[in-house]
């Protein structure tokens, strides 16, 4: 408390951290327990949808290496598909920028929660820019489950070893999709596919703990076709921002969080440990 | 050394070099721009506060939305499977997860095996 004072003079804008000691740094041991828990039910699901990419890349002619490429410097499921889709069908560049980019705002809410919960305030920046890219709808539902247990100073290095080793497996997978494009039947490739919904719906289920939690997803599952139909490209956006916020708003005063960290720490979780 | 795996695109007739200007452009800066502001707006926010706490509900309802689209309006190989064998699989998985404490893992399996039973006995 004493200590705090002696910022009263320094600049205004300067917020201390309570948690973070001053040569804060990153604890990078974490890497290697970040890169194993990739084997995971979250991987195993993410994989079948990599598996289901590399199927569609074939289908398009879209060149293998590219989507490798892809895989591991856009690295947004979402937006990939998207950009095959645009681009095969010869859009020009600007369309096919905005169109990708229209499914990658929803990165920015998952980086600040992702981060927000990881970062130490007082290190150096460049591991956050560097775990920014590897965090995905996926790697969100992940560290809600997983990253509690992770000491502070190792969560950047435990998401960028994650993402790392997802990154090498679903480029295995994506060309493993390529190749086995036609050695399944239809009914059982599409189950893979399938996978993808029914991980992210029963695993938000799984994490929702307040009002706000079961509203949210109430209402993305309600207001998300609805958009889709006005306007298909941007329908996610629409209801993640009217949904989320009309979520907000009527829980209110109802569930105040202490912390986003806190009220999931000691959560049971099944998916632990999985393959 | 990865020359051998790329395909003509015939589908296109897009010449081979294009993807390389492409997708660092349209794809790869379109995507990461969203992550850059993203790490520059968590540092200037309250980790405990009320924007992040919209920020999850919006979250949560975007991804929420993104199954309600693959279920209801698929591309791909879910669009050749039978509208009901996908509601059917998460309404499984749903009642599992619900009546069986909670148990993802299993959940999610049986989810995507009731999908499976029944897109096997609707295409039949």
């Amino acid at each position: 408390m004493a200590k705090r004072g002696d910022n009263a003079h320094g600049d205004p804008l300067r917020q201390e951290p309570e948690v973070v000691p001053p040569p804060a740094g990153y604890d990078w041991r974490w890497l290697g327990n970040g890169a194993r828990h990739a084997l995971s039910l979250p991987g195993l699901v993410m994989a079948m949808s990599f598996l289901g990419f590399g199927a569609l890349v074939h289908s398009v002619h879209f060149p293998l290496a590219a989507a490798v490429f892809m895989d591991i410097f856009m690295w947004a499921l979402p937006g990939q598909v998207v950009f095959v889709d645009v681009f095969t069908r010869g859009v020009p560049l600007l369309v096919a920028a905005l169109a990708v980019t229209l499914t990658a705002v929803r990165l920015l809410p998952m980086v600040v929660l992702v981060l927000a919960r990881a970062r130490l305030p007082g290190a150096a920046r460049w591991p956050e820019y560097l775990a920014a890219h590897f965090i995905a709808a996926t790697l969100w539902v992940m560290s809600e489950m997983s990253m509690d247990r992770v000491p502070r100073a190792g969560r950047v290095p435990w998401i960028i070893g994650l993402g790392l080793s997802l990154m090498t497996g679903m480029a295995l997978a994506t060309i493993a999709g390529w190749h086995l494009t036609g050695l399944l039947p239809v009914s059982v490739a599409a189950a893979l596919v399938f996978f993808t919904p029914a991980f992210f719906l029963l695993a938000l289920a799984d994490g929702a703990r307040r009002l706000v939690d079961w509203l949210a997803i109430a209402s993305g599952l309600v207001i998300g076709p609805l958009a889709h139909l006005v306007w298909p490209d941007g329908d996610l956006l629409i209801a993640g921002v009217v949904g989320g916020t009309f979520a907000f708003l009527l829980a209110g005063r109802q569930g105040r969080i202490r912390s986003l960290s806190g009220a999931r720490g000691c959560a049971r979780r099944d998916g632990e440990g999985q393959a | 050394m990865t020359t051998d795996l790329v395909q003509p695109a015939a589908g296109s007739g897009m010449p081979e070099q294009l993807y390389w200007l492409a997708i660092p452009l349209a794809g790869v800066a379109a995507t990461y721009v969203w992550r850059f502001l993203g790490v520059l707006f968590v540092a200037r926010l309250d980790p405990h506060g009320a924007v992040l706490r919209w920020v999850r509900a919006v979250a949560t309802a975007l991804v929420a939305a993104l199954v309600a689209r693959m279920v209801l309006f698929p591309s791909g190989l879910l669009a050749e499977t039978a509208l009901a064998a996908r509601l059917a699989g998460l309404a499984a998985g749903g009642l599992f997860w619900w009546l069986a404490g909670q148990r993802l893992a299993a959940a999610v399996g049986v989810a995507v095996l009731a999908f499976l039973l029944f897109q096997i006995a609707l295409s039949a």
